[in-house]
């Protein structure tokens, strides 16, 4: 089932209690936000529980969405992608870590993943490194590249998504873009000589 | 402001995109959110259903009551018509058909002077003595003979027609 009504539209129809409403808004936004919360955090199943605790906060009006400020997907992006920190924090409690902190070419801040977020995904190989050297890019790095690469949105709107201002979306677009460069360099050049 | 600008995208990611394009959440995760909609939003009761659960359950009630302690399949012994003339004709046409008690049967054999009165009874007020109520018909009423007291109190039911 597909429909051409807004997301406001169907949004007052399911807390009207109108399942195919809450079905549609579902099968819009899915897609979106489980490839963003794959890429983000590098576990399928991970990102399935974000996708699904998402959706349930919206249902049971945990999260709430004010259209006044925002489309929906936005909103969803935002809570996925606090859902996805929240489970870091609480998994980096279990997790000694070693080494000095905050180097901000990411090395030291791994990806979120504890299914390893290196093993493969996909089967094409270019698209498999570029994900690879993707997870190997510190958070905040990742979140920019990922929305402004992959969902095509605009600084403004990552912004709002991530709750900085527009500078700084720049900026760490910018360096995260350089280190995929960099990490991608050496592959390029292997990739090329074969 | 709007910065978007699809021109300095990273051709590299052109692959990934292509490759993630076809790539959506697990089909069970749809299952079970639609499980949990379904037991936030449990499906409404009918109007009929509170039409049936309010403002009759009074009148059924107290008849349900009366009818459900002494609900007896006798026939009541035929009345007497009472001088109009009426009440016999519409026994006749109900071809004497069983009446329902809604009193006990020592009072009714103790009243003096029972009359036989016709009235247009609504249907739900019936529900509780067996009458088939539908959404259709809930707003409809039959027309029934009672058994009425000299007081007025009705002391038995039968229904002679549908309207």
């Amino acid at each position: 089932m597909t429909t051409t009504a807004p997301d406001t539209d169907l949004l007052r129809q399911m807390r009207g209690g109108a399942a195919d409403a809450f079905a549609a808004l579902y099968r819009r936004h899915q897609g979106p936000l489980y490839r963003f919360a794959l890429l983000r955090c590098g576990s399928a199943d991970t990102a399935a529980d974000v996708v699904q605790e998402t959706f349930m906060g919206l249902l049971t009006d945990r999260f709430r969405f004010d259209p006044l400020r925002g489309q929906l997907q936005h909103f969803l992006f935002g809570v996925a992608r606090n859902l996805i920190l929240k489970s870091e924090t609480a998994r980096q409690r279990h997790v000694v870590l070693g080494g000095p902190d905050g180097d901000d070419d990411g090395k030291d801040d791994l990806p979120d993943d504890a299914a390893c977020p290196l093993a493969r995904l996909l089967d094409n190989e270019a698209a498999e490194e570029v994900r690879r050297a993707l997870a190997l890019l510190a958070p905040h790095y990742r979140d920019a590249v990922i929305l402004y690469e992959m969902h095509e949105l605009s600084y403004a709107e990552i912004a709002d998504i991530c709750q900085v201002d527009i500078g700084t979306v720049r900026s760490r677009l910018s360096r995260g873009r350089a280190a995929l460069a960099k990490r991608l360099a050496g592959w390029r050049a292997t990739a090329g000589a074969a | 402001m709007n910065n978007r600008n699809t021109t300095d995208r990273d051709p590299m990611f052109d692959v990934l995109r292509t490759e993630m394009g076809r790539l959506g959440a697990p089909r069970g995760v749809e299952k079970e959110l639609l499980q949990a909609f379904a037991q936030l939003h449990p499906p409404k009761r009918r109007w009929y259903h509170a039409l049936a659960a309010r403002p009759f359950a009074l009148a059924g009630g107290l008849a349900g009551v009366a009818a459900g302690a002494l609900v007896l399949a006798f026939a009541v012994r035929a009345p007497h018509p009472v001088g109009d003339g009426h009440a016999g004709a519409l026994v006749s046409l109900d071809g004497n058909g069983v009446f329902i008690a809604l009193d006990s049967a020592e009072r009714i054999a103790a009243e003096p002077a029972p009359r036989m009165v016709a009235a247009d009874v609504p249907r739900t007020s019936l529900a509780a003595l067996g009458m088939p109520l539908t959404p259709e018909n809930a707003g409809d009423s039959v027309r029934a003979e009672m058994l009425v007291a000299a007081d007025g109190q009705p002391l038995a039911l039968r229904v002679s027609a549908l309207q």
